[in-house]
């Protein structure tokens, strides 16, 4: 183990020898202060119950498991009476429901709206329409444009219950229509109870446990220590997960790729420059050793670079908004493991060519051919998914299948983390609305298995050379 | 017990035969010294013993073990030429880093590594950045890190690289120290009159072959060669001498001298009785002395005749090189 921490060591003071890494620390610093500058002030209960119940109209049929969406504007929510009570409040939900269209059993349409949407809620979707499909067959881009289009989301007008059925809905069923509403749209845990009104009206008191800082609460962000308001009225949630997705795990672990290839494509090739090698194999230390303590020598680099800056944020977070969930930490370990890959074969590359240039190169195209198959698969999913490809050559998708079977998970450890923050972050309607249910996700047991196995046959390789090499 | 041996060791790249059959021994205590030219395979016979390159046939022992294994490494240090220290390290965190690899504990790491520095001269600036350091200075680094650990044997490739005189004098006076304290050491030099005076057995290697070995004076052994020139206006009776079966030469320097070669079992002695028989004065009487410069040029012309204008039609060079 002596050997392998003066290794480790040796990395460590290779990398800070030089500015990149001063750069590097210093983009983070500033990244962790822009967002332990920000301030997220929950919005008055009272002010935050209105404004949840008012997402109400927003509904997931299947008892709320389908993700298909449907909405329903004729009811009209409120909350009133909002009191602390515990460690959460208890309010008064009225509802007024639309009952002007009669009671023929022949309209569809006809009867109690509410009663209606709770009936509609209890069923299965039916006739669905994509929103490709409304946006008169145009594809949507992913955001800036670029990319894939963005998971396909369905939408569901099936509002139409029988009269039979509306008066079929039960107290018991209303409340837990509610209940799920309450859990879908703010992440709240409730509990409904029915209270005595004349139809069309509805009132509900709601008891509702865990605070302002629920992902869903309205919340008022400010930026730069307060000096500028960024909005009013914001789900905590979603900010977090723009923060925690889309800037940290998706630009900054980029660029944290990116740069720690950079820095780290010099550790190998430095070893095994003539002159230096020499200095090394006349120790008593196996060339495995050596180049298997090097790799991870470059990898602890990047973990303890992720974790200073990851780390720094989520505590940033955590501090500002009150919000501790741990599972954004997981980026450290999955950004780690994805720089794994790509520094097996830069590893390799260094072993055959003991170029850093050759190994920086072959490395960061790699790195982007393996995330232009997981982009395609993503595609070729989806297609498959929605039955849309028909005009596609079989050999296309049997090739990326083929492509994504043997080369590591690149593209689908970036979902899977992706999807831990969300899961952290967003409630479950948003998480629907953003068309993330609809992503098929791969299971972390082949993403991480296939990918070792990649990475111990580039080891393999690298390891076999060095030991047959002469010095 | 023999420190290094190796027989018949032979290492081809390719069609390139770098190393062809050689046999040495190296005994307990002993300052060894390997010569050659460039190209010689001195350096290859090296990185063979320490494992840094493998052998393609023959055999190789290090303090009795397997050359080139782990464990025997671990009892070995060395020096090689032309090395190049990583650029971020101080001499102390280099020194720090190899001696945690040789398995040398902290503590004693903290005691050793000045005492070394000490020892060749550079505690001084031990925590300075090696990338400030002057080429003999590095040398002198590399040679610390050679003793870090305390080895049985120490192989040094050029040790005395780009050292000036007094260091070049400082580190002589060092390896006679640690052959006084039992250290057997292994050294390839190209400067042949440092390693006349510091080594006791020397073997010269010529194009993968030993050519030559044996102690310093077993090389430089005489030959029966004089000069000898008499009194001014006196003439040499060569014919007188050449009777008696000398092989008699004059010389254009010093005028008047003349070259007179012994042959099995003759003296000087029955030439001086002569020139004193004939009343002859004698001015000058003095044995050729043979350096091992001497030796070294002479087996090499002899093993490879014009081999330098061959080399520099370009020979190619092994993998390694350096050697």
């Amino acid at each position: 183990m002596q050997s392998f921490f003066a290794i480790l060591k040796d990395s460590y003071r290779e990398a800070v020898d030089g500015f990149v890494i001063y750069v590097m620390l210093g983009l983070s610093s500033v990244v962790i202060l822009v967002v332990a500058s920000m301030s997220f002030t929950p919005a008055e209960p009272a002010v935050a119950m209105e404004a949840i119940v008012q997402r109400f109209a927003v509904i997931f049929p299947d008892k709320g498991r389908s993700r298909v969406i449907s909405a329903s504007f004729e009811n009209r929510y409120s909350a009133s009476a909002v009191k602390p009570e515990g460690d959460g409040y208890r309010l008064r939900l009225s509802v007024t429901a639309n009952s002007s269209r009669g009671d023929d059993p022949d309209n569809p349409q006809a009867g109690d709206s509410f009663r209606r949407t709770v009936a509609a809620w209890l069923k299965q979707p039916g006739r669905t329409v994509k929103m490709s499909d409304l946006a008169g067959k145009q594809q949507p881009t992913g955001p800036g444009g670029g990319g894939p289009p963005p998971p396909e989301i369905e939408f569901s007008f099936n509002h139409e219950a029988t009269i039979e059925e509306q008066r079929a809905v039960t107290d018991a069923q209303m409340e837990e229509f509610l209940r799920n509403q309450f859990a879908v749209h703010a992440g709240l845990t409730a509990s409904v109870q029915r209270r005595q009104a004349n139809e069309p009206q509805y009132e509900f008191d709601v008891t509702t446990t865990g605070g302002s800082a629920v992902r869903g609460w309205p919340h008022t962000m400010k930026m730069f220590f307060g000096a500028v308001t960024v909005s009013e009225d914001v789900n905590l949630g979603t900010v977090l997960w723009i923060i925690e997705d889309q800037i940290i795990n998706g630009v900054g672990g980029a660029v944290a790729l990116l740069i720690g290839l950079i820095i780290t494509a010099f550790f190998i090739p430095n070893m095994l420059r003539k002159g230096s090698i020499d200095l090394l194999l006349c120790k008593p230390i196996g060339r495995v050793q050596l180049l298997i303590y090097k790799y991870i020598g470059g990898l602890t680099f990047v973990f303890l670079i992720t974790s200073f800056t990851v780390g720094g944020i989520w505590l940033a977070i955590a501090l500002r908004s009150g919000h501790w969930d741990p599972r954004f930490l997981a980026v450290i370990p999955l950004l780690t493991f994805t720089f794994g890959i790509v520094y097996a074969v830069s590893t390799l590359i260094a072993v055959f060519t003991r170029s850093p240039i050759a190994a920086m190169i072959v490395s960061i195209g790699f790195m982007l051919f393996l995330y232009i198959v997981g982009q395609v698969k993503t595609i070729f999913d989806r297609l498959r998914l929605e039955e849309r490809g028909d005009n596609m050559p079989q050999w296309a998708f049997t090739l990326v299948e083929i492509l994504n079977n043997w080369l590591p998970r690149y593209k689908d450890l970036d979902k899977l983390t992706s999807k831990l923050i969300a899961d952290g972050t967003l409630t479950e309607a948003e998480r629907r609305t953003f068309g993330l249910a609809s992503i098929e996700y791969p299971s972390w047991e082949s993403t991480i298995l296939v990918t070792l196995a990649f990475i111990a046959v580039m080891l393999a390789l690298s390891c076999m050379r060095m030991v047959r090499r002469d010095y | 017990m023999s420190i290094i041996e190796t027989r018949n060791l032979t290492k081809t790249y390719g069609r390139i035969e770098a190393l062809k059959g050689v046999s040495l021994r190296v005994e307990k205590g002993q300052i060894y010294g390997l010569l050659g030219q460039n190209g010689a395979g001195k350096t290859t016979l090296i990185k063979i013993l320490l494992g840094l390159v493998r052998r393609t046939d023959g055999e190789a022992t290090l303090l009795g073990e397997p050359a080139g294994t782990v464990r025997v490494r671990r009892r070995v240090g060395y020096l090689p030429e032309d090395h190049q220290f990583p650029y971020y390290h101080t001499a102390y965190s280099l020194m720090d880093f190899y001696g945690s690899l040789y398995g040398v504990p902290a503590p004693v790491r903290r005691r050793r590594i000045p005492e070394t520095l000490e020892l060749v001269g550079i505690a001084g600036r031990m925590h300075s950045k090696i990338k400030t350091y002057s080429k003999g200075m590095k040398q002198r680094l590399g040679i610390a890190q050679a003793l870090m650990h305390d080895p049985e044997l120490i192989i040094l490739d050029e040790p005395t690289d780009g050292v000036d005189p007094m260091g070049r004098k400082e580190i002589r006076e060092l390896m006679a120290t640690l052959k006084k304290s039992g250290h057997t050491i292994f050294l390839n030099s190209h400067l042949l009159g440092e390693v006349e005076m510091i080594c006791d057995r020397v073997a010269i290697l010529q194009r993968g072959q030993l050519v030559r070995e044996g102690t310093i004076a077993e090389l430089t052994q005489q030959k029966g060669l004089y000069v000898v020139r008499l009194a001014e206006g006196q003439s040499f009776p060569i014919e007188a001498v050449a009777q008696q079966g000398y092989t008699v030469r004059p010389l254009s320097e010093p005028p008047g001298a003349v070259e007179i070669a012994m042959h099995d079992g003759q003296t000087i002695d029955p030439v001086i009785r002569l020139l004193v028989e004939r009343g002859l004065s004698l001015r000058h009487l003095v044995e050729q002395k043979q350096t091992l410069e001497d030796v070294f040029m002479k087996t090499v012309e002899e093993a490879e005749p014009g081999v330098d204008r061959q080399r520099r039609r370009g020979a190619a060079r092994p993998v390694g090189g350096g050697n």
